[in-house]
């Protein structure tokens, strides 16, 4: 099948999210880097409380439109964007609307570890000191992160003083999910974030992302069908730009409606 | 190809000794410029260290050439001094209590220790204005010849082993004779106008790399300037010289005035300042950039309170490196009017002034031959102060050192 006959091609529903449920809620939402499209008229909705996975093989556009719902895209010089992302009923492309605050409501965790060179304290802080918060509120703010990202145990003596550079590649990848977490965002966008980490860490952040699910929304972007398996509730498959399919996780795993998708999980291509 | 080797032993795998051979050798070869260029520099510092140190005979304008034992203070070295000159001890007293008296006495008589002296090691001698020096030689002919020497001493003559580079080398002004001539009044020049230019060069020169690099990251300003900024880095600095000669001494009328080689300076050191904290801005990951913005930062936020921080490092290295570069010009501050001649300590933006490339420079212009040594001193200051610069910024580059 090729593009042009993807484009063509309506996105393959099973039992869709309705409006109410939906934290987020793409409408026809195109984007293009200068003159190269990205992303093809895409509609979907995410729901509240739940873990969404976006797959598809590289090039897709996974990250890209996960980059979409916060506005990250608009960083990338020459980007456009067509279409609306609806957050709480409110487009967050509106002119209206300020880029920098609309990040403020949605954490992000990325692909590699990136810490600031600061201490472990100063990381988690950050975000917090932008908003404003300060003295004995912001140490049991930064403290509750820690907590509920799963590394206070391993740093609790040392927080203050380390560098979050000290840490090891899965730490460091918790402590950047503590710092997202620490202005309490209700939705949390994840960019393939064990794909730099050894098997041992990634458990650790499945795990943590099932956890994360009671308080949070959560959107992530993997490669590793296994992992989209374990950890979401629902799954969108993409490919070329174009949302090919999505539905709850175990349907587009056991029985994917459209021949692409069926090709991905089952390993034909990718 | 089937690739089994024919037999189970280690030559199987086959030898080339003469390629092996040639690569040594090679290896080595490049080895030669490194051991040339090391040996020379050696070879430089060995010279001026020999030079700096002579043996001397001298004979003094006034008194009788005596020498102190070493440990008396500077007061009580010049008492002594008066008491041998002929003096009672009721003038000595007045004349060292006088405040006025007392800073002629200083300003005309010297108190330096010498390493060795016809009276024994490590002694004070009281060196005045108008001393006259009778014999000067390098070190190892005067060592050999010394006892001869000592023998050979007349009346009011005293034979050292001077180091030219002493305590009161350090802050002696400087002098028609070599004897008396000092390089202070070109260290506290260098240190206002040195100040004064890192004061103009630093807020410009990484203001304009934070605009460069954050903010006007595309685009074709960008590329003229960096073109351009590449270009006033590789400038002679003797333009900069002219230009400071025309715009700030002359048409703005500063004339010539430590603000005027701080101005000049400053715009030399400005390229310099800005390409290397451009080269740390760059080395700060994007990711980081990335997290701040995803927090919600503002790119004002993101640039003062994450990259800025993550590059000083870098950019302090760069500023203490274009400071060591500033330290040793010489050719524009000739133009801009360092003066040949300042025999008083700066005392503000508006003073003259000399520096000690310029003051190292006119000593070894001098036709009197014991202005090599001085200038050989002179040489050993700015070298201690330039490696001083060196491993300062060594030492904040390893201490500050990251990885990604």
């Amino acid at each position: 099948m090729s593009l042009e006959m993807l484009k063509e091609h309506e996105t393959v529903r099973t039992a869709p999210v309705s409006e109410a449920e939906a934290l987020v809620d793409v409408r026809g939402l195109s984007l293009w880097y200068g003159k190269k499209q990205a992303l093809y008229d895409i509609s979907v909705r995410f729901p509240r409380n739940q873990v969404t996975a976006i797959t598809g093989p590289s090039g897709c556009g996974k990250s890209t439109l996960l980059r979409s719902l916060n506005r990250m895209n608009d960083l990338v010089p020459g980007v456009r964007v067509e279409g609306e992302v609806l957050y709480e009923g409110v487009n967050i492309y509106d002119p209206r609307v300020d880029p920098v605050a609309v990040r403020r409501h949605i954490g992000m965790v990325f692909q590699k570890p990136n810490p600031f060179p600061k201490t472990i304290f100063e990381n988690v802080a950050f975000g917090l000191r932008l908003m404003g918060v300060k003295g004995s509120e912001l140490e049991d703010r930064v403290v509750e992160a820690l907590k509920r990202a799963a590394l206070w145990e391993e740093v609790k003596d040392r927080f203050k003083k380390e560098s979050g550079l000290r840490l090891s590649g899965g730490q460091q990848q918790r402590l950047c999910i503590a710092r997202a977490i620490a202005v309490e965002p209700p939705l949390l966008l994840m960019d393939e974030p064990t794909s730099a980490l050894d098997p041992i860490a990634t458990q650790a952040i499945e795990d943590l992302i099932l956890e994360l699910k009671e308080r949070y929304t959560v959107v992530i972007v993997t490669h590793n069908m296994q992992q989209a398996a374990r950890v979401s509730d629902r799954t969108l498959f993409m490919h070329l730009g174009v949302l090919v399919e999505e539905g709850p996780t175990e349907v587009i795993f056991t029985k994917p409606k459209h021949p692409y998708t069926e090709a991905y999980i089952t390993g034909r291509f990718g | 190809m089937n690739r089994t080797l024919s037999s189970p032993s280690p030559e199987a795998f086959g030898t080339d000794p003469w390629k092996t051979r040639i690569d040594r050798t090679f290896a080595r070869a490049l080895v030669l410029p490194l051991v040339l260029a090391i040996g020379l520099l050696v070879l430089l510092l060995g010279d001026t260290l020999y030079r700096s140190v002579s043996v001397q005979v001298v004979r003094a304008d006034e008194g009788p050439g005596r020498t102190y034992p070493f440990g008396l203070a500077a007061t009580e070295v010049l008492r002594q001094e008066l008491l041998a000159r002929g003096y009672t001890e009721e003038e000595a007293r007045s004349l060292l209590q006088d405040p006025t008296e007392r800073r002629v006495l200083f300003l005309q008589n010297r108190v330096e220790l010498m390493w060795n002296t016809q009276e024994g090691p490590f002694r004070y001698v009281v060196t005045g204005l108008r001393d006259e020096r009778v014999a000067d030689f390098s070190l190892l002919e005067g060592l050999r010849r010394w006892e001869e020497l000592k023998a050979g001493l007349g009346e009011g003559e005293r034979l050292v082993l001077n180091p030219w580079l002493d305590q009161s080398f350090l802050t002696r002004t400087p002098s028609r004779s070599p004897l008396t001539a000092g390089i202070g009044v070109a260290i506290w020049g260098t240190i206002w106008v040195l100040s004064l230019a890192l004061l103009i060069a630093i807020p410009v020169g990484i203001g304009t790399a934070i605009l460069l690099e954050e903010y006007l990251r595309e685009g074709t300003l960008n590329r003229i300037l960096e073109v351009n900024l590449r270009n006033l880095a590789g400038v002679p600095s003797i333009v900069y010289g002219l230009l400071g000669l025309a715009i700030f001494v002359r048409e703005m009328g500063l004339g010539p005035t430590i603000l005027s080689a701080a101005l000049t300076l400053g715009l030399l050191g400005i390229p310099v300042i800005v390409v290397t904290a451009r080269e740390s801005l760059r080395a700060v990951p994007e990711s980081l950039r990335q997290a701040a913005f995803a927090l919600g930062a503002t790119r004002r936020q993101v640039v003062f309170r994450v990259v800025v921080p993550a590059a000083l490092p870098g950019m302090v290295t760069g500023v203490i490196l274009s400071a060591a570069r500033l330290i040793g010009e010489a050719a524009p501050l000739l133009l801009v009017g360092a003066a040949a001649y300042v025999p008083f300590y700066p005392t503000g933006p508006l003073s003259e002034y000399t520096v000690i490339p310029v003051q190292i420079y006119l000593w070894v212009s001098m036709n009197i031959p014991e202005f090599a040594r001085v200038a050989a001193a002179g040489i050993l200051v700015m070298l201690l102060v330039l490696s001083g610069l060196y491993f300062l910024a060594l030492y904040l580059r390893n201490r500050f050192r990251r990885e990604w």
